[in-house]
This record gives C-alpha cells, sequence and structure tokens, in this order.
C-alpha cells in the first residue's frame, strides 16, 4: 500500500532527486564538515583567585563553567588540570587567567595560549558584578572560540521551551547550560512551539491561556507580561519571525483549513501563502527571507516543502514513505534540519537545503523539534530517548546527545536564542 | 488512514471531478476573508456524499446542555491520521444527534490526536476531526451557532502511553462546554 501510494507521488510530482531518507545510513560522520571534526585538545588550569573568601569559591565555580561552555562548543576537547581523570592528547591551548574580587565587582583576566610554546593568543578582561559572574565567564569562551575559529561562540545564548507537569505546559527559559531556569508563565493551560525575535527581545509562542483553542501570543520573558498577536478564528499555531524581525509566519485555519500566513510583527495584515485543501504548517524562513520551509500533507501524508516567501513557487524536498515534519533552516542557509518518523518514533535528520544528501542525525527513541543554535554546530530537540520527555543537544559530530539539566522538570518544545 | 489517504492521492493525481466538487462543502465557520478553502471532513469510501439536509437553524426546544448531558454524548474515535468519519463513528455521531436534538445552549467539540504525530501537524489535525464531527451535526440538523470547534492536538491525551491501546483512545472527538 504504501509503495503504492509513493508510486502514485512520484508519478503525480516532478522529477526531482529522491531524497531516500528512509534508508540513510545511521552514520552520523557529516561529510559537509568537509574539514577534520576533530576536536582542538585544550586545558584549563584554574583561575588564580585574588582578594577574599569569596574570590577562591567563585573562582572554583568560574573554572568549571569555562571548561563545561568549552567543551560544550564542539570546538574543543577539554582537559581539566585539576581533574586527574581528565586525560587526553597532549593540548595545543591552555586557558587561565586572574580572578580578582573587590567588594561586589569581579575582574576577569583571561590567557588563551599555544602550548607548550605558551605564548599568548588572546589577553582580555571582562569586570562586572560578582553576582554575575557566570556571563563574564560566557563572554570569555566565546572569545576563546572566536579566536580560534573566526566565528564567536554560543555560551551567552539561552533555551525557550516548554515545561510539562501534570495538564500543565508552562513556558520557560534558561542559559544554554542549564542553569538559571525560569518558569515565564503560570497558566495552568497549554503552552507550545516558542521562537526568538532575532534580537532576542521576545518570544512568540502557541497558548491556550485565552481558553479559546491555541492563540499565539509574544512576551518579553524580561517582564514576562504576554500580548495577543494572533487570536482568529480557528487555530493559530507555529509562529515564527522573519529574519529582520518584521515578519510573523505562522499557522491559521480562519478560512477553515490549516494554511500557512505571514503577519506583520504586530499580527496584523494576514498575507495567506498556500491554498489547498491538506494541512500546511510548520513555516521557517531561510536566513535571507526570501524562502520559507514547511510541511504539507498534500502528497498523502506529512513532507517538507519549500516556496517563495510570498506563497509562489511551492516545491516538494522530501520524498519520505512516513511522516516528516518540523523543518528548520540552519543558520548560515545550506542545511535543513526536519523529523521523520521511523517506526514508533521520530529521528532528526539533515539535509542541504535542496533537498539532497539527507542524513539521520540522531535516532533512538522520539526525537522532536530540532533547533539549530545560531553557529549551526548544534541541534537542540526534545526526546523520550531515556524515558521522560528532556531537552538534548547533538553537536553533529558523532558524539552522542547530552542531556539538558531542567530541574527535574520534563520538557519539550526548544528553541534556541540568538547571540545576545 | 491508508485507503482515504490513497483515495485522496489517487484523485488528486487524476483529477476526478467529484474530489473537487463531491467533497466540497460549504465553509464551517464564517471567517473575515473569502472562502477559499474547507476542511475536508471526508463522509465515509462512498463517491456519492450523504444526503445533505441543512434544515433552518430553528432553535430546538428542550433543556439547557450542561454536564449530566455531555455525560451521555459517545466519543468518537478515528484512524491513524485522519479525519473520516467510519462506521463506527457514525453509529456514535448518530446517538449524540438524538442526545443533542433534545438539548439547547452551546458545546465544543474538541479535536484530540495520539502521540504519533509531531505536535504542530496534530494541532491541525486535531482541528480536521472536530470540524468533521461538526460538520456531521451540522448535515443532521443540529444549528452551527450551537458549535465551536477546539483541537487540542496531542497535548490532552485520553489515556498515557505509547501503545496502540492509548493511541486507539487519543485519536478522538469528545464534548465539553464552552468556557
Amino acid at each position: 500500500m504504501r509503495r503504492l501510494a509513493l508510486l502514485i507521488a512520484g508519478l503525480a510530482l516532478i522529477p526531482v532527486p529522491i531524497a531516500r531518507t528512509q534508508n540513510a545510513p545511521a552514520d552520523v560522520k557529516l561529510e559537509w564538515k568537509s574539514g577534520s571534526t576533530a576536536r582542538l585538545p585544550l586545558r584549563c588550569e584554574p583561575f588564580a583567585p585574588v582578594g577574599d573568601r569569596d574570590a577562591r569559591t567563585t573562582s572554583v565555580q568560574g573554572d568549571e563553567v569555562l571548561a563545561a561552555d568549552l567543551a560544550n562548543s564542539a570546538v574543543f576537547q577539554v582537559a581539566k588540570s585539576w581533574d586527574p581523570n581528565s586525560s587526553g592528547s597532549a593540548p595545543q591551548f591552555v586557558t587561565g587567567g586572574k580572578w580578582t574580587v573587590r567588594g561586589t565587582q569581579l575582574k576577569l583576566a583571561g590567557e588563551l595560549r599555544d602550548f607548550p610554546g605558551r605564548r599568548p593568543l588572546l589577553v582580555k578582561e571582562y569586570a562586572g558584578p560578582v553576582a554575575e559572574w557566570r556571563k563574564l565567564v560566557h563572554r570569555f569562551a566565546d572569545d576563546i572560540v572566536l579566536q580560534l575559529t573566526g566565528e564567536i561562540g554560543v555560551a551567552g545564548t539561552r533555551l525557550a521551551f516548554v515545561s510539562r507537569s501534570g495538564r500543565d505546559m508552562e513556558l520557560c527559559v534558561m542559559d544554554f547550560d542549564g542553569h538559571g531556569l525560569t518558569q515565564l508563565t503560570t497558566d495552568h493551560s497549554i503552552a507550545r512551539s516558542p521562537n526568538w525575535s532575532p534580537d532576542g527581545s521576545l518570544l512568540v509562542f502557541t497558548s491556550y491561556r485565552g481558553g479559546k483553542g491555541p492563540q499565539l501570543w509574544v512576551m518579553n520573558p524580561a517582564n514576562r507580561k504576554p500580548f495577543l498577536l494572533s487570536g482568529r478564528n480557528g487555530i493559530n499555531t507555529s509562529g515564527i519571525y522573519s529574519p529582520d524581525g518584521q515578519r510573523i509566519a505562522c499557522t491559521l485555519s480562519m478560512d477553515g483549513n490549516s494554511e500557512i500566513y505571514v503577519l506583520d510583527a504586530r499580527g496584523g495584515a494576514p498575507s495567506r501563502l498556500t491554498n489547498n485543501r491538506s494541512v500546511d504548517t510548520s513555516p521557517c524562513w531561510s536566513p535571507t527571507g526570501r524562502e520559507i520551509a514547511f510541511t504539507s500533507g498534500r502528497s498523502g501524508n506529512p513532507q517538507i516543502y519549500v516556496m517563495d516567501s510570498d506563497g509562489g513557487n511551492p516545491r516538494r524536498l522530501t520524498y519520505d514513505v512516513d511522516y516528516t515534519d518540523s523543518p528548520m533552516w540552519s543558520p548560515k542557509g545550506d542545511r535543513i534540519a526536519f523529523v521523520s518518523r521511523t517506526g514508533a518514533g521520530f529521528d532528526l535528520f539533515i539535509c542541504r537545503a535542496d533537498g539532497s544528501s539527507a542524513q539521520r542525525v540522531v535516532s533512538g527513541g522520539s526525537n522532536e523539534n530540532p533547533h539549530w543554535a545560531p553557529d549551526g554546530r548544534h541541534l537542540v530537540f526534545s526526546s523520550n530517548r531515556e524515558g521522560a520527555l528532556a531537552l538534548y543537544v547533538t553537536d553533529l559530530d558523532g558524539t552522542p546527545p547530552r542531556r539538558l539539566e531542567t530541574g527535574g522538570r520534563k520538557a519539550l518544545s526548544p528553541a534556541w536564542s540568538p547571540r545576545p | 488512514m491508508r485507503p482515504m489517504n490513497l483515495l485522496r492521492t489517487l484523485a488528486l493525481v487524476a483529477m476526478v471531478a467529484f474530489a473537487t466538487t463531491g467533497c466540497a462543502k460549504k465553509p464551517v465557520q464564517t471567517p473575515p476573508a473569502p472562502p477559499v478553502e474547507t476542511p475536508v471532513p471526508t463522509p465515509a469510501p462512498t463517491p456519492t456524499p450523504p444526503p445533505v439536509v441543512t434544515p433552518p437553524s430553528t432553535p430546538t426546544t428542550g433543556l439547557p446542555i450542561d454536564k449530566a448531558t455531555l455525560g451521555k454524548l459517545q466519543v468518537v474515535y478515528f484512524a491513524l491520521d485522519s479525519d473520516a468519519i467510519d462506521e463506527g463513528a457514525q453509529a456514535a455521531l448518530d446517538g449524540n444527534v438524538r442526545v443533542l436534538k433534545s438539548t439547547t445552549g452551546d458545546f465544543v467539540v474538541e479535536g484530540h490526536c495520539d502521540d504519533r504525530g509531531t505536535a504542530e501537524y496534530n494541532q491541525s489535525l486535531g482541528e480536521r476531526r472536530a470540524k468533521a464531527v461538526q460538520q456531521y451535526f451540522a448535515d443532521q440538523g443540529i444549528a452551527l451557532s450551537r458549535m465551536s470547534v477546539v483541537s487540542y492536538g496531542k497535548d490532552r491525551p485520553a489515556v498515557e502511553g505509547s501503545d496502540e491501546h492509548a493511541w486507539s483512545k487519543n485519536r478522538r472527538a469528545e464534548f465539553s462546554l464552552p468556557k
């Protein structure tokens, strides 16, 4: 039956190179990382504390956070000089510096040196309130990544997500490493599908908080006051900001069926992009804003399509036998991540922007809602791979996905913020 | 799911006339924009549409709908990835029509999905299920003005779990009072 359906779909549609993700090997080595995917060996040496007893306490925490940031960057293989268990090959680089606390102020004089020469590659001071020491360490980590890769890291980013407790699904935000979890809503309703504005100041999300079904709301996480973006008749879901922040693509059914629309950033002036009797949903902009990837059931089961951002020129991207959804365009525009059902659950895949070279990057359990880090090196997603629903990050280099700590809460629907 | 989807695909491919005319229904909502599209509450795999009786929405006399009445309504179940009303669903709906006709007042048709789909797609699928039920009721003479639809996607399962039993119980339409 499926084969017949595929055959029919194939006959009916344009002969495009078929992305047979279903049969893609489970190998996670991605050819598009053309160079070596090996991480640079780096050794973290402890900061030297200067000042009162507080200085020693916070500097030890700072050591651990810097090492974690650099390991999470996926650029480095990190060894901690204070940890006898962290061995590894001889380092190419070492980090360290001075951690000076005077009253409520911290000055971090960070150093990155090559090894064994120990010539300085980066020497930079970061100053601020002791209470914000994590921020200073994250900035140092991002500068180290910048120094050695030419692109700033993502240690200063945050994750929005939804926590589930019983029937309540609440919007939350936390640092990219799981620290500082803050619950943004207490609606005792259903929140879903958050996405950040490109400047990181706003979140658009789906919520049932109005009691009228799924509506689109916008919230500034700093003041937690949501405003209604779209409460039109029917469903209002899958909101996502355009790269210039001026428009929001979303799914509305105000004309009877789930279709993709573009609204202005205040929720007005809806313009309809799709027009067929199947479900169209899950829009996602290309980084140029010129195209939108989306999911449509027009071929019989959900598959991914791309259209111009005015709705023109729709073309099919995936030719899977089974259910495919949740397209997410990579920040550099060259790749699209998506999920495809294989057996009972969903696996994560990445293909080129033209649909070719699909590769399975995560399998095991059910894996949903992939969202790119702004550097394109990582995907955050939700998964039940270890039982309870939790957030995971894959570094797309063959290392196993790592689970993010969310204070013991079930977590889903993650969205990675832009850089601060 | 498969037979209906296949049928739909076939219909699309061949551009068979009944697919575009026979299944088309009047818009179930009154949207501000022109009703370009309609959901496809596909009424069983027969090429001929069921006799559509559209009586004027005369308010039926009866008791105001309440929790007790809601309790008499049967949950309507669906096949995987489908919003089609099959025989079992039809029997349940016909029973519900009899109950509803003895009442007055507004009620909500809730559409739900199992957890084998994605959250976003299921929000749309759940709405199609609710609208298929709403259309069936309207065809049987329940005033459209009494009904609203809400889709909960996969976020309000009737049965927790990821097995055949839970899935079959979660692909459903059920009924509630307006908030």
